[in-house]
């Protein structure tokens, strides 16, 4: 075999380990993202990174509808077949600054 | 022969760990600031803690919000490209500015956070009820370990185990986030998943009017409504399944009418809902959906003024 044909050779076999290891390395990096279906990775910089799926309206909501919490009791004791609680009512106090949803009601 | 494939090995030696360096391209962590402070040293499982909005625009997103609801922003030291709104001076949220790449069809939104004590059982116990993990748990130094999951109907959210703990239970000021409502598809099953992972009590809410045949759950936890669990309308077929957070605000209908004159757009119309006040939805300018809902008084005012003191036909689901 001369010289020529086995440094081809050894090139062409070079850049095939170059090209799996680039692919391999893709692969094993490439899959820490958002799923497509539910929302996509934008950045890999912060785990909050996300947008959602697109565009599809927001439609309307019908008379009956309701999505706010109830007005009900909130942070007592209640027994078996109690009604639901409502959001926290309490003021805000003792020296504790909330942090986003935190200071918040509700959930929060 | 032998050398070639010496060569080759030697080259791969090099490349791989350039090739996955090339890959990851960690780039310094993000110095969020603590969630509480000082550090309360309360846990509150269940209970929504934080929200964060990913945009395209950070700067037309401050001006919208800040004009709206009167919010102040700071940026976060070693990145640019996000910002904490404060409200009153206090932390409400975070804005993370991401390029959205041309011709994605994607919606910027509010990420919701959600109070674990366990991120990696958080993990299992998402895993192990049909949900997904989308970024996996990841300590930031002052904020605490968190990560993104979506639910089985494939709405996202994220958890938080906060290093200073969570915020107290009191009532929220206008301006701060108030109440969050998880719209989907599946309710049973989807009331199932979050019921395993944060140990809610789960009370069905009857329908409020024969025309809604929607079912309604609240997810409550230490005695107090946490978050609602709602059918999707029936005419929005095409809606995904998602989490939508509500600022209280003092009129909702002047801050529909002042969302819009600022470059958004009213999603839902102001109404009057369950716990006596008008709530609407509504979009920014890049198209995040966001809800503001009015809440008047305390609850000992709001009970002596007869508006529904209580809903004797929710009853707690038997575990």
């Amino acid at each position: 075999m001369s010289t020529a044909v086995r440094r081809s050779k050894t090139l062409k076999i070079s850049l095939g380990v170059l090209l799996l290891t680039g692919l391999g390395a893709c692969a094993v990096e490439g899959g820490g993202g958002y799923d497509g279906d539910v929302g996509v990775g934008v950045g890999v910089g912060y785990v909050g990174d996300y947008y959602e799926p697109c565009c599809d309206g927001y439609g309307g909501w019908g008379r009956g509808y309701r999505v706010g919490p109830p007005r009900g009791y909130g942070g007592g004791p209640r027994g078996p077949g109690r009604s639901a609680p409502s959001i926290p009512s309490g003021p805000r106090g003792g020296g504790h600054s909330g942090g986003g949803h935190g200071g918040g009601g509700g959930h929060h | 022969m032998i050398r070639s494939i010496y060569v080759a090995l030697f080259i791969a030696l090099i490349a791989l760990p350039a090739a996955r360096a090339a890959g990851t391209r960690a780039p310094a962590p993000i110095e969020l600031p603590p969630l509480v402070q000082p550090a309360s040293g309360e846990t509150h499982p269940g209970k929504i803690i934080w929200a964060d909005l990913v945009t395209p625009d950070l700067k037309q997103a401050e001006q919208f919000y800040g004009a709206l609801f009167g919010w102040t922003f700071e940026p976060i030291d070693g990145d640019n490209n996000f910002a904490i709104a404060l409200n009153a001076g206090q932390p409400v949220g975070g804005i993370v500015q991401r390029a959205m790449k041309a011709g994605q069809q994607r919606q910027p939104a509010w990420l919701t956070f959600i109070a674990v004590r366990d991120v990696a059982a958080a993990q299992r116990s998402a895993l192990a009820n049909g949900g997904k993990v989308l970024s996996g748990p990841r300590e930031y130094a002052q904020r605490g370990r968190q990560a993104v999951f979506a639910d089985p109907d494939g709405a996202v959210f994220a958890v938080l185990a906060s290093s200073s703990g969570d915020p107290p239970d009191v009532m929220a000021e206008p301006g701060e986030w108030i109440w969050s409502s998880l719209l989907a598809r599946n309710t049973d099953h989807e009331t199932g998943f979050y019921r395993a992972l944060f140990g809610y009590d789960v009370f069905d809410l009857p329908p409020e009017d024969t025309s809604d045949n929607s079912h309604h759950v609240i997810l409550a936890s230490d005695d107090f409504a946490r978050a609602g669990i709602h059918s999707l309308p029936a005419d929005t077929v095409h809606r995904h399944p998602h989490w939508l957070n509500f600022i209280r605000v003092d009129d909702a209908a002047a801050v529909a009418v002042k969302a819009i004159a600022l470059g958004g757009k009213v999603l839902v119309e102001p109404r009057m809902d369950r716990h006596g006040g008008q709530l609407a939805v509504i979009a920014d300018p890049s198209g995040a959906p966001i809800g503001v809902m009015e809440w008047s008084g305390t609850e000992e005012a709001q009970g002596a003024s007869g508006d529904q003191p209580d809903l004797p036909g929710a009853q707690k689901e038997a575990p």
